[in-house]
């Protein structure tokens, strides 16, 4: 009989490895024979370490689990689906799972992330089949069709990035993956990568093939050690088997993909810093134009996209653009992952179509704050993100109703804090935070953000009404010069979260009690 | 006379062949569509805030004050880096952007000193005032207590200043290529660094291109410093190499602050090095001497004297010389450091008051057979392109040069078009800067043991001719196809492949093979070449090999391709086109042409004579002969520069009235009965014509030291020896060689203070001058393949010898270093070193950095050793910039088979360890006829070499007829044993020519 | 951990092993620091020669990137994250708490996607969830 427990990273930094010896041992012991599969997590992250058995074609899960639980789950014969206090029946039945609309996680957590046949066998592939039975205009076509909007935060088509990279001549194209997942309350690329990682290869071969690269790179940010090495072994897999390297399933075409570690540089997200820091050099950001599209990595036309958005790709050619674009709302179609995180009770992944509220993805998924204490502020998009107010909890998850309310989707995390936060401490933290990060090129960026951790510094010390005065308006003054005259949107945008506490927090601006 | 203030358009020029219309700010102008805002709107007269941006660099977009208002798109983009769109409306001025602007400044101005000590020459202050604004209000962590970098000896690098806009990192990467700075750290701590160490124990070449883009203090001549700010510019052209910069010399009164390189000029565009740059100390330095000074013996000490009496005791001691044995007793040497209508007076009271051709030109020594060998192919004795060529170039080869090191203005951009993507060929016995620096890493280094250039020119064309590379169309339609079919035959033979010649070069067989195919195969090659192709017994015929390649591959006659000299001085090409040969008048004419005589017996007044003079090396013979007794040195330091010094100084020491005039007591002149003071370049009113023919204006920044203009001291002598000259200045001398010689005849002061410069041919057909030369067919008609069979120069490694030993020059220094030596240059280098191979070293017990004793057959020196892979094993290499180790105390007297240029490059030498360091010359007499045994030697090699085109023996004789002088012809035909002439010199002697 | 002794050859053999790459002055110091825990100080003159690049140009990546350390790494690093989501679950204060009580190097490190689990820490390179003191202690012995 079939036990999953999740290898992903999150999950083993709360004892999933534990728990997998615990689970071999006990069942030795026991004489129950079992076969243990480390599969990906399933993104429900406050159910781990959920514990999973196939019964009967079924899986049944059990969780949040501990080493400590094995014995008494033994006990309650979990492996034939026994009955156990911690047993959550059914995993597609949980509703935290039923009530979400997964499409391109479909397959995250299910499988042993490098089984190839596994993945085949839940429909991978089938995307790359289907763009290598089109022209490279139809794929492109299918991607516009789809609606397919970046997902790292800038929310460009894809599709006219692909299609731009079709038009450039040039003896060289490349496809970058951006997988430099830096912003706080985000995790979704990680977890992709570690438990599925052949569907951002999958969906990286589509592109080459589509607009005629050859090589790819995957950008990994040095933090995410496992997803590096379940990248480099999916590669590896992907290339013995013919799915990557030369001449791809017969087609005639060839991919090959490398994988980049950063070094601890949250700028290098940012996508023509990452081109930098692939080409090995500082990881300053470029002046567009030209876009990278035509001269980006090594100079050569390149296809720049983030991690969920090359892997709703194979989904996408799989089940067709219309499909997917059915989902969603306005302009923001298909679905969002979304990344419930922080001060949060039922954390990690929410996947589903665009429009859903604050409030059902923070109350209903979520539950609230963890610590149980009032919520005060939600953090969306990152530390560039806005720190939103309750009396914001109605607002539509998408990209244009956020932007509407002062904020942005950034990567689609959001962050949960109680009401033991202080938003100038925050605000502060966003100006500390840029200028630890900053690539130090643009002079707005470069000054602009230590002398705005001076100036908060100053207005939470002061206190004279006069002075916190002063320096608020000197503050705002400043976040003006960033928001307009940085290069990049490092220095541009960190002006959102400090103003959207002054704004939505006044009272955590008034200065040191007197 | 005012500041020179060269416009600054924020970023280059637009390439675009397409236009588009612009408005800005209500302006209409119309610019090519790859042009920033920035540059349209400077081009019509809107000047926008910026600091990061230089019309010099390309546009980078840091530091955010360019920023402007475009109709119809959002946000407020930074126009320096965005194009131009046909139809676009801007606006550069709004409250917005000036807000932004005063915000963005008032950042800058919380990290920057009150005041800073450049004063106006920090733009930030300014640039704040020009925005408006008028209070910080911030206070917080800053640089202003990072500590000034002094090291290096020209300018500071004061971080408190620096607003990290890149401009010093960019130029360093863009326009000198050498990559030497960088930004270290990020953020706020992001700072301008040398690589993490001092200025002067990193990277930096100093060229000067970082202080030059700077647009604070941070970065800034130290003169500037210490004597203040210029209030005058005055445009000149350096006096170091052969590239020829233009400069703004920027002066407080009498005194040079800087040299800044002028955008505008042709040669270098905004580029320098650090000898143009930085080095001009000398010309002030308490070494020069000013006044004329005179001595009976050279035993005695020099007294000083007036002008007058030492010129009438300098033209008494000629006159006596003439009186006594005759008029070919006496001869000079014109100078390549000095202007041409210098040179052209020097060679003119030769001819004229001296009465005979005894002429010769230290580019005897250097790039004499670039003029015999493209002077036979080509028609014309100069490099076909400018320099602004090599960008069009798909393949750079490069034999013998270091442009790296000796042209490095050149270098840069050569860098540049290899870091765009053309590919490079380096030939050269050495792993130089030119075939490996940061990044750039020549495609194919044949690293050839030295003296077998010809044996590797042969070995790539046989690869062209036998693997059907030729461009036939452009041989059959341009060139000579009679002397091609006979190249083409000789070529082809077995042993002129790369398998065959193997052995002989050391260079790999398919290294080759791989190098003439990608050289053939580029749609435009062009071969730049250096002194490792001239300084060799074969040095002609290897310059004809070049030009039969660069023939055969169809590489001549249009941008991109060519064969170029990298000239050594910077006036060689000048001295040479100003009839300093003594077998040639201005323009390359022979002296035994009735029809160009004539032009100067008319305006000379005088009755030339129709043979040829004697060569400096000839001149060395007959002074050892008792032939000849006097001569006037002008600007050359023949002791040290020329090779087998103790036959130099022993041919010196037996004359009775050397002359020298120079800017400082070198090592010739402690052989000299007269001194006479010459002045620097910045006290010359005249013209430098550079490697690529480019005839630029040298003006007077500074009143003459001397007194005098030095070609007044000239006309002085010539006056005193009975042949006055009498000009007002040096525009009319220049007159007179336009009238003179048809290839300057459109120049003249007026034309190029017009136009700036000129390339010759300048006339009425070409009146702005000719930047490419051969364009539809070649100055002698057809092009003319002559054969190049490669003989081996007698100067073999053996066991007494084993290594052999060639010599070069290091960026810091230039040549006998008589200027460099009294610069702040000597920070990087103040010796000679001998790079050698660990192999060899370890064999003979050679430490780095130890004494190492160095002899050839000839002679012996010590220098400090190197160990260094740089030089294969078997080879080893110095630089003869300092007397004390005196490189040229081992060089031979074997030289070039047709211009007897020395064959610097190869010496067999031994070395051994040394207990001390250099001990003085010593100086012994010559035994022997050593003029007969010259005479045997040079007709026996000549008759090895020559190319056999119309029959060898009247090749050969033809060759004596039209070099040798009538003494020298009379020795070899009554004089000499002729058992040891080689029988095709006997059957010439035979023949009318040789009387 | 501990890390060999740096040894300029095996260096060398490391930098060898990236010749091909088209861009390898990060990966090179990345590389050498993976092995010696550290980049030496004569990294910058060994990777400057090999990949013909200046040595400026590496030491401005050298200096650019977090990561990349001067010094030799200490016996034990706890990199605790003191971004939003930890912060939101008491970071700051694990941060100070962590700082002296344990005999490690400690430093900030910003996100570790372990946000739903917050705080987070690493520990000789071991993610640790729901960080406390006690945990980080516990996996220090």
């Amino acid at each position: 009989m079939k036990i999953f427990v999740p290898n992903d990273s999150a999950a083993r930094s709360i004892g999933a490895d534990a728990i997998a010896v615990a689970i071999t041992a006990e069942a030795a012991k026991r004489g129950v024979a079992i076969e243990l599969v480390r599969n990906g997590t399933r993104g429900a992250l406050w159910l781990e370490t959920l514990v999973e058995v196939e019964v009967g074609g079924e899986r049944i899960a059990y969780g949040p689990t501990t080493a400590d639980d094995v014995a008494s789950l033994f006990d309650a014969k979990f492996y034939e689906g026994g009955s156990h206090p911690l047993s959550l029946g059914a995993t597609e039945k949980i509703e935290w799972f039923a009530k979400q609309d997964r499409v391109t996680f479909s397959r995250v957590g299910v499988n042993s992330p490098l089984d190839l046949e596994g993945y085949i066998s839940l429909g991978g592939y089938a995307g790359l089949k289907k763009a290598l039975s089109l022209s490279a205009d139809a794929v492109v076509q299918e991607v516009l069709d789809s609606g397919l909007r970046g997902r790292g935060g800038a929310g460009f088509p894809a599709g006219i990035k692909w299609k731009t990279v079709l038009g450039a001549q040039a003896d060289q194209k490349y496809v970058c993956c951006n997988a430099d997942e830096g912003d706080s309350g985000t995790f979704a690329d990680r977890i992709l990568m570690e438990a599925d990682p052949f569907t951002l290869i999958e969906g990286m071969t589509i592109a080459g093939t589509a607009v005629g690269a050859t090589i790819g790179y995957i950008y990994i940010r040095s933090e995410y050690p496992d997803a590096i090495a379940a990248m480099q072994g999916a590669i590896t897999v992907a290339t013995c088997a013919g799915y990557l390297g030369k001449n791809i399933c017969g087609s005639g075409n060839d991919f090959d993909l490398h994988v980049r570690v950063g070094a601890g540089s949250y700028v290098c997200g940012e996508e023509t810093a990452m081109l930098e820091s692939i080409e090995g050099k500082r990881g300053v950001i470029r002046s567009k134009p030209p876009l990278p599209a035509l001269a980006g990595l090594f100079g050569k036309p390149t296809i720049i996209n983030n991690v969920l958005t090359l892997a709703s790709v194979p989904a996408i050619l799989a089940d067709g653009a219309a499909a997917y674009a059915a989902r969603g709302v306005g302009r923001s179609l298909g679905t969002q992952i979304f990344q419930l995180a922080g001060n949060i009770k039922r954390g990690g992944i929410v996947e589903t179509g665009f429009g859903i509220t604050l409030d059902a993805l923070i109350n209903g998924f979520g539950g609230g704050t963890f610590t149980g204490k009032p919520l005060r502020a939600i953090q969306i998009g990152g530390p560039l993100g806005a720190y939103f107010g309750v009396e914001k909890l109605d607002v539509s998850m998408d990209y244009e109703s956020l932007i509407a309310a002062g904020g942005m989707l950034g990567h689609g995390g959001v962050v949960l804090f109680d009401e033991s936060v202080n938003l100038a401490e925050q605000a502060k933290f966003a100006m500390e935070f840029c200028s630890i990060e900053s690539c130090g090129k643009c002079t707005p960026c470069r000054i602009g953000s230590t002398r705005g951790v001076e100036t908060i510094v100053k207005i939470m010390s002061s206190r004279d009404a006069a002075e916190i005065a002063e320096q608020k308006s000197l503050l705002l003054d400043l976040c003006e010069v960033m928001r307009d005259g940085s290069l990049c949107a490092m220095g541009g945008l960190t002006p959102l979260p400090v103003k959207s506490a002054l704004e939505n927090f006044p009272s955590d601006f008034e200065g040191a009690a007197k | 006379m005012t500041l020179i203030m060269e416009p600054d358009f924020g970023t280059p020029a637009g390439k675009s062949a397409k236009l588009v219309t612009v408005e800005i700010d209500g302006k209409s102008v119309e610019v090519p569509e790859d042009t920033s805002i920035m540059r349209a709107a400077a081009l019509c007269g809107v000047d926008i805030p910026k600091l990061c941006a230089t019309d010099t660099l390309k546009s980078f977009g840091s530091c955010r004050l360019c920023v402007v208002e475009i109709d119809g798109r959002n946000g407020t983009p930074s126009s320096c880096t965005t194009p131009v769109a046909d139809g676009m409306k801007v606006s550069t001025e709004s409250a917005r952007l000036s807000k932004l602007r005063q915000g963005v400044m008032e950042l800058y101005l919380s990290d920057h000193p009150k005041e800073c000590e450049v004063g106006d020459q920090c733009k930030v202050h300014g640039m704040a005032k020009q925005v408006g604004l008028t209070d910080v209000r911030y206070d917080g962590a800053n640089h202003l207590d990072l500590e000034k970098d002094q090291s290096n000896p020209y300018f500071t690098f004061d971080s408190t200043e620096c607003i990290v806009c890149n401009r010093c990192v960019r130029a360093c990467d863009e326009v000198q290529g050498t990559f030497a700075l960088t930004i270290e750290n990020r953020g706020f701590e992001a700072r301008v660094s040398s690589g993490g160490t001092s200025f002067i124990e990193s990277e930096c070449v100093s060229c000067g291109a970082c202080v030059q883009a700077c647009p604070t203090g941070a970065l800034k001549e130290k003169a500037l410093l210490t004597i203040g700010q210029p209030t005058r510019s005055v445009v000149t052209t350096c006096a170091y190499c052969g590239v020829g910069c233009s400069f703004k010399a920027e002066m407080k009164g009498d005194e040079l602050i800087r040299m800044i390189p002028l955008k505008a000029g042709g040669a270098n565009e905004g580029h320098s090095c650090v000898k143009g740059r930085f080095a001009y100390g000398y010309a002030t330095h308490s070494d020069r001497i000013t006044k004329p000074m005179i001595r009976e013996k050279i035993t005695d000490e020099f007294r000083e004297v007036s002008w007058d009496e030492a010129i009438a005791f300098a033209a008494n001691g000629l006159k006596k010389i003439q009186a006594e044995y005759g008029a070919d007793a006496i001869g000079g040497i014109t100078s390549s450091r000095c202007t041409n209508e210098e040179v052209y007076v020097v060679q003119k009271m030769i001819r004229a008051a001296f009465g005979n051709n005894n002429v010769d030109t230290c580019a005897r020594v250097c790039h004499s057979p670039t003029g015999y060998g493209l002077g036979k192919a080509f028609g014309t004795s100069a490099g076909t392109q400018d320099f602004e060529s090599v960008n069009y170039s798909d393949v750079i080869m490069v034999i013998g040069a270091n442009p790296a090191a000796a042209h490095p203005v050149f270098a840069s951009r050569m860098k540049q078009a290899v870091r765009r993507g053309a590919k490079l060929i380096v030939i050269d016995p050495r792993v130089t800067e030119t075939v490996k620096s940061a990044r750039v890493h020549a495609d194919h280094h044949l690293q050839l043991l030295p003296g077998t250039n010809v044996a590797v020119i042969n070995a790539l064309a046989h690869v062209i001719v036998t693997e059907g590379l030729v461009d036939r169309n452009f041989v059959n339609e341009r060139c000579d196809t009679e002397s091609f079919a006979a190249w083409e035959k000789f070529i082809a033979q077995p042993e002129n492949s790369p398998e065959a010649l193997e052995a002989t070069t050391r260079v790999p067989a398919e290294t080759v093979r791989a190098a003439a195919r990608m050289f053939a195969s580029a749609p435009n090659g062009a071969i730049y070449y250096g002194l490792g192709v001239t300084e060799h017994s074969q040095g002609s015929t290897m310059v004809m090999g070049i030009a039969n390649l660069a023939m055969a591959t169809g590489n001549i006659g249009r941008k991109g391709v060519g064969v170029n000299p990298l000239r050594g001085q910077n006036n060689v090409q000048g001295s040479c086109d100003m009839g300093s040969f003594p077998h040639e008048l201005p323009g390359y004419r022979h002296i035994s042409g009735d029809a160009v005589r004539d032009i100067y017996n008319k305006k000379w007044g005088v009755e030339l004579r129709p043979v040829p003079g004697m060569r400096i090396p000839n001149m060395f013979d007959a002074a050892l002969a008792g032939q000849f007794r006097g001569l006037y040195v002008h600007g050359e330091d023949i002791a040290q520069s020329d090779p087998n010094t103790v036959h130099v100084h022993a041919a010196l020491r037996s004359m009775d009235m050397v002359i020298v005039q120079d800017l400082f007591i070198n090592e010739t002149a402690k052989f000299a009965h007269v001194f006479l003071p010459g002045t620097s370049f910045l006290e010359k009113d005249g013209t430098f014509t550079n490697a690529e023919r480019r005839i630029n204006r040298v003006r007077p920044v500074m009143s003459s030291k001397t007194g005098k203009s030095e070609w007044e001291a000239t006309a002085l002598l010539s006056a005193a020896m009975g042949y006055p000259m009498p000009y007002k200045d040096s525009a009319e001398i220049m007159d007179e060689i336009a009238e003179t010689t048809p290839t300057f005849n459109g120049v003249s002061f007026a034309h190029l203070d017009e136009v700036g410069s000129v390339q010759w041919p300048c006339n009425d057909a070409n009146p702005l001058g000719t930047p490419t030369m051969h364009i539809n067919e070649f100055v002698r008609g057809e092009g003319k393949f002559n054969l190049t069979t490669y003989v081996p120069t007698d100067e073999k490694s053996n066991r007494k010898f084993p290594l052999l030993l060639t010599t070069g020059r290091i960026l810091s220094q230039y040549n006998v270093g008589a200027q460099t030596r009294r610069t702040g240059n000597v920070a990087w280098h103040s010796e000679d070193i001998l790079d050698i191979h660990e192999s060899d070293a370890q064999m003979r017990g050679i430490a780095d950095g130890s004494w190492v004793k160095l002899s050839s057959r000839v002679g012996e020196t010590t220098m400090r050793a190197r160990i260094t892979e740089t030089v294969p094993a078997g080879v080893v290499y110095t630089t003869f910039h300092f007397p004390e180790s005196g490189a040229n105390v081992i060089t031979t007297d074997y030289s070039d088979w047709a211009t007897n240029c020395p064959e610097y490059k190869v010496t067999a030498v031994e070395i051994s360890p040394s207990a001390s360091g250099p001990t003085p010359i010593s100086d012994h007499g010559i035994d022997g006829d050593s003029q007969l045994d010259s005479i045997v030697r040079m007709a026996n090699q000549i008759a090895k070499s020559a190319p056999a085109n119309a029959g060898i023996e009247i090749e050969v004789a033809h060759h004596i007829e039209q070099f040798w002088t009538p003494l020298m012809r009379s020795r070899l035909m009554n004089d000499v044993d002729r058992s040891k002439l080689d029988p095709i010199v006997l059957k010439a002697m035979e023949l009318a020519g040789v009387k | 951990m501990t890390y060999p002794v740096w040894d300029s050859q095996v260096a060398e053999s490391i930098l060898a092993s990236l010749a091909s790459d088209p861009g390898p002055v990060l990966i090179s110091l990345q590389a050498l620091q993976e092995h010696f825990g550290y980049v030496h100080s004569e990294a910058v003159a060994l990777i400057a020669s090999t990949f013909n690049v200046s040595r400026a140009d590496v030491h401005g990546v050298l200096t650019f990137y977090h990561e990349l350390r001067t010094t030799p790494a200490p016996e034990h690093q706890v990199h605790i994250c003191a971004a939003e989501a930890c912060q939101a679950m008491g970071a700051r204060s694990l941060q100070s708490e962590v700082e002296g009580a344990v005999s490690a190097e400690v430093s900030k490190v910003y996100c570790l996607g372990n946000c739903a689990l917050a705080p987070a820490a690493v520990v000789d390179g071991k993610l640790i969830g729901r960080a406390t003191l006690a945990k980080i202690v516990e996996e220090l012995k």
